[in-house]
């Protein structure tokens, strides 16, 4: 079963490119490698997969459900962490994390305990005073405490230490074995090819599917010059 | 959608207080400072009451601010117009955008909750908030007639406080559709729409061609001036204000539903 089915997307900013025809399947259970340079297009693929961008032709289905029509259901199964860790600055950490279970309306009190204990989240500390990193561990555990059937994660190890990224990658496979399936957008190499099953590559709003995640770094680069020539 | 309304409560009382308590505060300072001017009032309302325009604008050709019912409309009414109008017009203005200025958007909103219930809960708190910030207002007002051993003219001062929650309501549903329509908060531009009003309202009432479009205007409604003297409301200011609010919330739901969120 297809978790996610995207075909022919094609998402414009007015007259600037987002992404062009972009299709792509991921399988249930797959970790999917998700990478490109700034400004392919991942995070406008993303974004338009969560609802927060109207995109101008194509479709999106989501665990076999379409992303416009059924977005408040779809988004009930997906935890989703941004690459940028924003929350309410008065808030404090438990206060967050409770308030995110809250409104999706399930009891993850023994979750979100097990996750802040691997992650090292300390709940009593305002978000205001926390660095970036931890404001990252927080978004973690608000991605994963309900337990959700699809994770999308946009650039999900930066700020994070290499202790807490190896503990955020156990995590997701600990979730991927129990049925879970994940979208990791990124720009670290060394991840798609330790962690990811399959993988796509993305430039100047294209998407190419890559034939094994396991691609060497020439290879890889080779992506991020042409990108910047044609810059 | 609770949830949210009860969040954004929360983030929202600390304002709600420092606002209502300000301008709650310098208007019962005004009422209390009466007694004491009371004495030198009786020829500066001769005065004011004979300056033409100026009096009319400021409604002091109609009522004596040596009473009590007239200074409570002329110095009061102006303190809590445009104070109310102010605060009103910053939390309408922010309300929505500030998601996307603060980069909180794509942790609310990948909730399983829609747009639009988002919109809602945020609509109803500014609602809410209005009428907490009219009560607080108006108790302390009534406290200060009360420290004077004054009667309160319950009728007048009731329909006073309902127009100006009006007005209030309807300046908050204006800034609501600008929140909704850019991704950062436009302080300037609700602060502007709330004093462009006040300004639009004094001007009315002097220049004799705007006066027949005076109801444009929510000021023109709530004047203190002219319900304390007994002045029968424009109907029609109501229905256009109203029907301005809800268009502008209808606006704001419509809009915000439709368009790209900025990360």
């Amino acid at each position: 079963m297809n978790v996610i089915e995207i075909e022919h997307l094609t998402k414009t900013y007015g007259k600037n490119r987002g992404v062009t025809d972009v299709s792509l399947k991921v399988e249930e259970g797959d970790i999917f490698g998700f990478l490109g340079p700034n400004g392919a297009g991942k995070s406008t693929t993303i974004r338009s997969m969560m609802g927060f961008l109207k995109f101008n032709s194509g479709s999106i289905r989501i665990l076999g459900m379409d992303s416009v029509k059924d977005r408040e259901k779809i988004l009930a199964n997906v935890g989703y962490m941004p690459s940028e860790a924003w929350f309410y600055d008065s808030m404090k950490v438990s206060e967050v994390i409770a308030y995110a279970a809250d409104i999706r309306g399930v009891d993850c009190r023994d979750e979100a305990e097990m996750l802040c204990e691997r992650l090292k989240v300390n709940k009593n500390k305002k978000i205001r005073e926390l660095s970036y990193g931890n404001k990252k561990k927080v978004s973690i555990v608000c991605a994963m405490q309900h337990k959700p059937k699809l994770f999308i994660f946009d650039e999900p190890t930066g700020g994070l230490d290499p202790l807490m990224q190896r503990s955020f990658f156990e995590l997701i496979n600990e979730y991927v074995d129990k049925g879970a399936t994940c979208l990791l957008s990124t720009h670290v190499l060394s991840e798609v090819n330790k962690y990811c099953r399959t993988a796509a590559i993305m430039r100047e709003g294209k998407l190419t599917m890559l034939d094994s995640p396991e691609i060497d770094d020439d290879e890889f680069l080779k992506f991020y010059e042409d990108s910047e020539e044609e810059a | 959608m609770k949830k949210i309304f009860m969040q954004e409560l929360k983030m929202n009382l600390k304002t709600l207080l420092i606002w209502s308590l300000s301008v709650g505060g310098m208007g019962l300072a005004c009422i209390l400072m009466y007694q004491s001017m009371e004495g030198e009032m009786k020829e500066m309302a001769d005065a004011f009451s004979h300056m033409g325009a100026f009096s009319d604008a400021f409604g002091m050709s109609t009522l004596s601010i040596a009473t009590i019912k007239g200074y409570f409309a002329t110095e009061v009414g102006a303190v809590h117009g445009l104070g109310g109008s102010m605060f009103v017009s910053l939390l309408g203005a922010g309300i929505l955008s500030k998601e996307e200025e603060l980069h909180t958007g794509e942790f609310l909103f990948s909730f399983p909750v829609s747009r639009k219930k988002i919109v809602a809960a945020k609509a109803l708190c500014i609602a809410l908030m209005t009428v907490l910030f009219t009560v607080i207002c108006g108790a302390l007002y009534a406290c200060g007639f009360a420290a004077l051993g004054e009667e309160l003219p319950v009728k007048e001062f009731m329909t006073y406080m309902g127009m100006q929650l009006l007005m209030d309501l309807e300046i908050a549903g204006i800034c609501f559709a600008i929140s909704s329509v850019w991704s950062k908060t436009k302080t300037g531009l609700a602060l502007g729409t709330a004093l462009m009003f006040y300004a639009y309202d004094v001007i009315g009432r002097v220049v004799t061609d705007v006066k027949e479009y005076l109801f444009i205007g929510p000021f023109s409604y709530a004047n203190a001036s002219d319900i304390f003297s007994g002045t029968d409301i424009s109907v029609k200011a109501v229905c256009f204000g109203t029907a301005l609010a809800a268009s502008c919330i209808i606006f704001a739901f419509m809009y915000y539903d439709k368009r790209d969120l900025a990360s």
